[in-house]
């Protein structure tokens, strides 16, 4: 595949790397991963090319596992030279660490894995002209400003990433995979005369309009297309009423049953932050083990599956960073929380296989558990939003997250979206703003009375989930359609 | 790690071979180790080299950027040559004024100390060994990190700009806890300093085991508004938040920051000020004398006495606002967003003598040590945020703390709220922030009056 950064792995290096790393008697695995990104990150706010900037980052990665733990050494460099010294280094770091180790980690032994991966593409964005690329954002930009006040700022962006990587173990495995992110999507903000500002984005909130796969995603997304709606809403917003306080139906549209996921479901079912191992950034979980096949997460019809495999999702890889398949797994089956997301280590702790989701930042960051696509199997009986609409006497349809906040154990969670809609028999009967709803997330999950079918899935991909110390940011996936839940609570996030 | 004169002379080179007219390099050079431990355990230990150079290209106002992990000369010229194509296909930028020439005179604040730069992994460990063992003797399960990183950075313009910079950090953050990852008692400790051999570790392992121990057998507060004390960290991440949303120029131009259209203005309290100070001489200073663009920084009063002074600027916004740039291009990051906002936002401190003197003028309220997932991006213009309270949150009654609470959820305004601050402890610690370029804030302990909660967290969930 065509790339404009230099992606060739240093096939001697990662060969002298791990010669080095085997010669080692209290070496039980070690690890050699290449990558190279390749970025371009294009931004048009207000007519002005705000970012116009294409970024490359390659180097190795080394993680050694001695007689009782972890060493991670990583370089920018890619002669033998350096990289047999990321394994030195990573070694030391392992041995020196070791001294304070109570118990060596659990890390049984797996067939070699061998392959490749590549995204599917069929337009490549990179072979795309630069001012084709910043005539698509400055089309919508120049259309939203049109409108005049008390329109404010329009924002269009476009950003690709292509990532290659290769692994090799001391296990034998020996996997290539070529990555093709891309992101799209605009924002206008009003600000009205008392002052007050409002936002309204699309195709959602920025940073989850994220996809794998080329430029032909862009078509379909057609900023043009929305321009008149987002504008004649980030309006209205401006003299909309506030969220009456109360307890209400709510309904979500799917990017937020995305977030919805992300936060209460993706999280909370990573087996590191649940066996305690994240708490120096965003804490544990209340999905403790004890809990695996007994705790009624949700509703009966509320099926969450972690799925590896979704085609062009921003969690779809061919193997993880240990060498672990690709597969899709059930993480709530009928409503009851049955497995997570987890490594080879964390796994072993609970005498299970590993799912596959170990991924890593780049060159120089560990390998992490990190979401791989986790969704919401769309509803068995169908049916579409308007369909729910009408079957809803009396609630509130929230588009387009706003805020978002979660406790560290992932059980109360408040969020505010960009907009929200009074439903009255099926009608939209008037837009409210500043809308938020919270909730405490087994109890949330377990109110989920109707999800609408095939027709309204859609998968969405968050471009900035971040986890570790020092922080990682990782591409992810969440499928989803619209749902309704029973008896939340509602406010405005505006009138504390 | 290539020292900061090596990499100002390989931009130089490489701004010389390329032969563009108008041209800027900002490269940034930074190794980490880090040490990263939980459930008792050194699980992740690493030694992270993170290189980075940003260069920009212009013709005439036509401005492109292009970016590189290697930071060899060929690789630093191929990035100018990548970026001098693509700027010759972009729109002008308005008010685009060129880079930063040789510009003024830098201020020098302590920065380096060669035992953290020089820290090696037996060392970190050595460091960590009392530490996870006093937890583990207190019956508690220990979390937390030490990191010793040392950074270089320079930036250098066909204009004849030319900085060069070293510093280190070393941080050090611990938990104490009742259980590894299911929620419980937990306390914090942690510091910040730029010589590890001056971390606080011995104390601030014994401030989380002793606030751990404390937070055992919580009760349930009901939502509603409370005078709170919010220690350092809490309040820290409030700020951080408003860093984010209040001070930067982008939110001045497009009307979500609580500051635009208000310079002049009372937005907060009397008596609360905020400051931009990245050439603080303390041990609370971390920042880099010079921006991204190479211009010096200075300090930047940003609110005063709760009046709305000025915001921060690169040089293109500043020339837009038709005011000079404040030096708060924040250093690139591996996305190369263009970020400004501040690197060493500082509350001022107040009066009291102690934390226990603020506890002692509350007559029922919460003392809370720390934060957890804050969002500011609720009302921007209001600077309202929520979060939920983390690693200690403690009853106070009659100007004493008599037991644990479980942790709440907040709802509030933190503009609203500092106006409502009638008290600040004299001590201020330096508290590390997400940002790039080792940003801190520099705050006191404060005391709000009724701080709105409206929620409670870690209600345990119900088996079937």
């Amino acid at each position: 595949m065509a790339s404009p950064f230099e992606s060739e792995a240093p096939e001697a290096a990662l060969r002298a790397g791990l010669e080095r790393a085997k010669r080692e008697r209290d070496v039980r695995y070690a690890e050699i991963r290449f990558v190279a990104d390749g970025m371009e990150r294009l931004r048009v706010r207000d007519l002005r090319p705000e970012q116009v900037t294409r970024t490359a980052s390659r180097g190795v990665a080394v993680r050694v596992l001695g007689d009782k733990t972890w060493g991670f050494s990583c370089t920018p460099g890619l002669d033998e030279e350096s990289v047999v010294g990321a394994v030195v280094r990573a070694l030391a770091i392992a041995r020196a660490s070791g001294s304070l180790a109570t118990r060596p980690v659990p890390f049984p032994p797996r067939p070699a894995s061998r392959g490749s991966y590549t995204s599917p593409v069929a337009i490549d964005p990179f072979a795309i002209p630069l001012e084709q690329k910043l005539a698509v954002l400055d089309a919508p930009v120049r259309a939203l400003l049109g409108k005049g006040k008390p329109l404010r700022s329009a924002e269009a962006w476009m950003d690709w990433t292509r990532t290659h990587k290769r692994l090799l173990t001391t296990e034998g495995t020996d996997v290539t995979q070529t990555f093709t992110y891309g992101a799209h999507g605009m924002q206008a903000i009003a600000v009205g005369d008392d002052g007050a500002t409002q936002r309204r984005s699309f195709p959602t909130w920025q940073g989850g309009d994220g996809f794998q796969g080329g430029y032909e995603r862009v078509a379909g997304i057609d900023l043009l297309s929305q321009v008149d709606r987002v504008a004649a809403e980030v309006v209205a917003l401006l003299s909309a009423e506030p969220m009456p306080a109360g307890t209400r139906d709510v309904l979500l549209e799917s990017s937020q049953v995305g977030l919805q996921i992300h936060e209460s479901c993706g999280h909370p079912t990573e087996l590191d932050r649940a066996l305690g191992t994240e708490i120096s950034l965003a804490g544990g979980s209340f999905l403790q083990p004890e809990l695996l096949g007994k705790l009624r997460y949700g509703a009966p019809i509320v099926d969450l599956v972690a799925d590896s495999t979704s085609p062009g999702g921003m969690g779809t890889f061919g193997w993880d960073d240990e060498g672990v398949p690709a597969g899709k797994r059930h993480l709530v089956r009928e409503g009851s929380f049955v497995d997570y997301l987890s490594s080879r280590e964390t796994a072993a702790a609970l005498g299970r296989p590993s799912t596959g989701t170990m991924r890593a930042d780049g060159w120089n960051r560990t390998p992490l558990i990190r979401m791989v696509n986790v969704s919401l199997e769309p509803g068995a009986a169908g049916g579409t939003l308007d369909a729910l609409l009408n079957d809803t006497a009396d609630g509130v349809l929230f588009e387009t997250d706003k805020s978002w906040s979660i406790d560290d154990v992932r059980l109360n969670f408040q969020f505010t979206c960009e907009v929200a809609w009074e439903i009255r028999h099926g009608k939209r009967v008037r837009m409210l703003r500043d809308a938020l709803y919270t909730g405490i997330t087994p109890r949330f999950w377990r109110s989920c009375d109707a999800i609408c079918g095939p027709e309204e899935w859609r998968l969405w991909g968050v471009t900035t989930c971040g986890k570790g110390d020092p922080m990682q940011t990782m591409q992810v996936g969440h499928g989803a359609a619209p749902a309704r839940f029973r008896g939340v609570t509602v406010g405005s996030g505006g009138a504390a | 790690m290539i020292g900061a004169d090596d990499l100002l002379a390989l931009c130089k080179e490489a701004l010389a071979e390329a032969g563009e007219a108008e041209a800027e390099i900002c490269a940034v050079s930074r190794h980490r180790g880090f040490a990263r431990f939980a459930v008792g355990e050194l699980g992740q230990h690493m030694d992270i080299d993170e290189p980075l150079a940003a260069v920009r290209v212009a013709h005439g106002a036509r401005v492109a950027e292009a970016g590189t992990s290697r930071l060899d000369r060929a690789s630093l010229v191929r990035a100018l040559r990548d970026a001098a194509e693509a700027a010759r296909l972009v729109p002008e930028t308005e008010g685009f004024p060129g880079f930063a020439g040789a510009g003024d005179a830098l201020a020098s604040p302590p920065r380096f100390e060669s035992r953290t730069a020089h820290a090696t992994a037996e060392e970190r460990v050595a460091i960590l060994a009392p530490a996870m063992g006093a937890i583990r003797a207190a019956g508690l399960v220990s979390a937390g990190a030490l990191e010793t990183t040392a950074r270089a950075i320079a930036v250098a313009t066909t204009r004849g700009c030319a900085r060069a910079h070293e510093g280190t950090v070393a941080s050090f953050k611990v938990w104490a806890l009742e259980t590894a990852g299911a929620g419980g008692a937990a306390g914090y400790g942690g510091h910040m300093h730029r010589d590890v051999t001056k971390l606080a570790v011995a104390e601030e392992t014994e401030r989380a085991v002793r606030v751990a121990r404390l937070s055992c057998d919580p009760i349930a507060l009901e939502a509603g508004t409370y005078d709170v004390v919010l220690e350092p960290p809490a309040i820290g991440e409030l700020l951080e938040w408003l860093s984010m949303i209040a001070f930067g120029a982008p939110e001045m131009e497009n009307g979500t920051s609580p500051l635009a259209g208000r310079i002049g203005e009372r937005i907060t309290g009397a008596g609360i000020s905020l400051t931009e100070d990245p050439v603080d001489t303390s041990d609370l200073g971390f920042a880099a004398p010079f921006d991204r663009e190479g211009t010096a920084r200075r300090r930047v009063a940003l609110v005063e006495d709760g009046v709305a002074r000025a915001a921060l600027y690169d040089r293109t916004y500043a020339a837009r606002a038709r005011t000079a740039s404040t030096g708060s291009a924040m250093a690139p990051d591996a996305s190369l967003a263009a970020t400004i906002g501040p690197s060493a936002l500082q509350l001022g401190g107040g009066d009291a003598a102690s934390v226990d003197e603020l506890v002692s003028g509350i007559e029922r309220g919460l003392y809370v040590c720390r934060l957890h997932y804050v969002n500011g991006l609720l009302d921007p213009r209001r600077a309202v945020m929520t979060g939920l309270t983390r690693d200690g949150c403690f009853l106070v009654q009659k100007g004493r703390i008599t037991r644990a609470v479980g942790n709440l959820r907040f709802t509030d305004s933190l503009l609203e709220g500092l106006a409502r601050c009638d008290g600040r402890t004299r001590a201020r610690s330096a508290v590390p922030t997400w940002g790039s370029d080792g940003a801190t804030c520099a705050v006191p302990a404060v005391r709000l009056r009724d701080w709105r909660f409206n929620g409670k967290s870690q209600e345990r969930a119900k088996l079937d």
